[in-house]
């Protein structure tokens, strides 16, 4: 066992026993020993030697440090074997009731998040209910906008249609001497059988609601109705679609009951103008 | 000799008595060794209230893991000297423990503990303290640079300006020599 024999006479087992190995090194020596009785032999003499080269350099601590020491020990001692003089019982009760301490707090405590994880949810439920409420209302807004926006585009292309199409002849019917100041402007297409009246280029007296006007067409010098229609607020831009007829002298426009008369009352007459 | 009223019991009642955490194990463990433990550490300190400080964290490491001791592994003192050395070796090489002792000579303060400390002689001791007297002085050397300085072998190796092939040799002839003396 020449090989045992130079390992003991290497000086690492003196190393191993000051403790200033590497931990491979250290288990390696532990596997030695337990392998080899005479290492571990070896190992026990030197560790001896060590004890007693202590025990011969050792310095008494100050008295003092004692009862120092043993407290810090005992109060360390976390199973306090110092109270087993207690009796059994009592010490069973605390921990029966140090367990159930422990789990009604585990109940406190998931009580206490859930009601936090309610007040949370109904925050944020009343908060998105708000945010939906304003949404929609900006939903209704946008669509009556929308929908104000596509009669305008109605009405424009309709006065468009009208105002590009070359067969239309536009007639200004200005006011009689009861009204001076008022004026109609229409437009009329005998080839197409179409007349209408533009409100936005027409200056009229607004009527109430027992009355509206009449317009008549002037046709071999008799007067023919052409329907009846308001000046109001509502239709201040719009272009109002009457009766055609495919020729006429004159247009004349006359104020008469609500609904309308059979002929014209001529003392009524607000505005006139000829075709030609 | 003041009348004993320190505990003592064999190395393997006290390892029972330690698994089991009694108190009276507590009391036999520092009655036993703290003498021992607390010459390495002021050895290796040189300051009286660091040494106490030291010696009472090693007591409450040896306390508190004790678990970690195995009796295959060695003798119970080995294991306690070595937490002894590495706890002084920590304090040693600290920053504020540096700091505090700038001024203080750290070498060669083994035969000045000596001097003012080594105050108890045991008659079973008296002796073989002359026999180990005997150790060549570059034995001695070496042995308490590493077991009283907290040297290891390489920084010992450079402190004395000898390869570390050679500081093995003379820490096992110190330590052969030391055996033959308790023999």
């Amino acid at each position: 066992m020449e090989d045992v024999k130079a390992y003991i006479e290497s000086g690492i087992l003196e190393l191993y026993v000051l403790g200033d190995i590497s931990a491979e090194e250290k288990l390696q020596v532990e596997t030695m020993a337990s392998k080899h009785p005479e290492v571990k032999a070896e190992l026990d003499a030197i560790e001896s030697s060590m004890e007693r080269y202590a025990e011969l350099n050792e310095v008494e601590p100050a008295p003092a440090l004692r009862e120092r020491v043993l407290n810090s020990l005992v109060t360390n001692l976390g199973d306090d074997r110092i109270f087993r003089d207690k009796p059994a019982s009592a010490r069973e009760e605390k921990v029966v009731q140090l367990v159930q301490q422990k789990s009604n707090n585990f109940y406190k405590y998931a009580f206490a998040a859930c009601l936090a994880l309610l007040v949370v949810s109904v925050a944020a439920l009343v908060t998105i209910y708000n945010k939906y409420q304003s949404a929609n209302g900006q939903l209704v807004t946008l669509q009556l906008q929308n929908q104000k926006f596509a009669n305008t585009v109605n009405l424009l292309d309709g006065q468009l249609s009208v105002f590009r199409d070359p067969s239309f002849k536009m007639i200004r019917l200005n006011g009689t001497s009861k009204t001076p100041k008022s004026e109609l402007m229409i437009g009329w297409s005998p080839n197409r059988k179409k007349l209408i009246i533009d409100m936005g280029r027409s200056r009229m007296p607004l009527t109430d609601e027992t009355h509206s006007y009449q317009l008549w067409a002037i046709v071999g010098g008799k007067p023919v109705d052409l329907g009846v229609f308001e000046a109001n607020e509502q239709n201040a831009d719009a272009l109002k679609e009457m009766k055609a007829v495919d020729s006429a002298e004159a247009f004349a426009v006359t104020l008469e009951p609500r609904g309308g008369s059979p002929i014209p009352t001529m003392d009524n007459m607000m505005v006139v103008g000829n075709t030609k | 000799m003041s009348p004993k009223r320190k505990i003592s019991l064999s190395e393997e009642e006290l390892i029972h008595a330690l698994r089991r955490r009694e108190k009276v194990a507590a009391e036999a463990l520092y009655d036993m060794y703290s003498a021992s433990l607390y010459g390495v550490i002021v050895r290796i300190v040189n300051d009286d209230i660091a040494a106490e400080d030291i010696l009472q964290e090693t007591f409450l490491k040896i306390w508190n893991s004790f678990s970690a001791y195995s009796a295959d592994k060695g003798r119970l003192f080995t294991w306690m000297v070595n937490i002894a050395r590495n706890l002084s070796i920590d304090k040693l090489r600290s920053k504020d423990f540096k700091n505090q002792s700038k001024n203080r000579e750290l070498e060669n303060n083994v035969g000045l503990i000596d001097e003012r400390e080594n105050t108890v002689y045991k008659p079973e001791l008296l002796g073989i303290k002359e026999l180990v007297e005997t150790l060549k002085p570059e034995q001695k050397s070496i042995l308490d640079l590493v077991y009283f300085k907290g040297y290891t072998h390489v920084e010992a190796a450079e402190q004395l300006g000898v390869p570390l092939g050679t500081i093995k040799t003379r820490l096992r002839m110190a330590i052969q020599q030391l055996r033959k003396s308790f023999n």
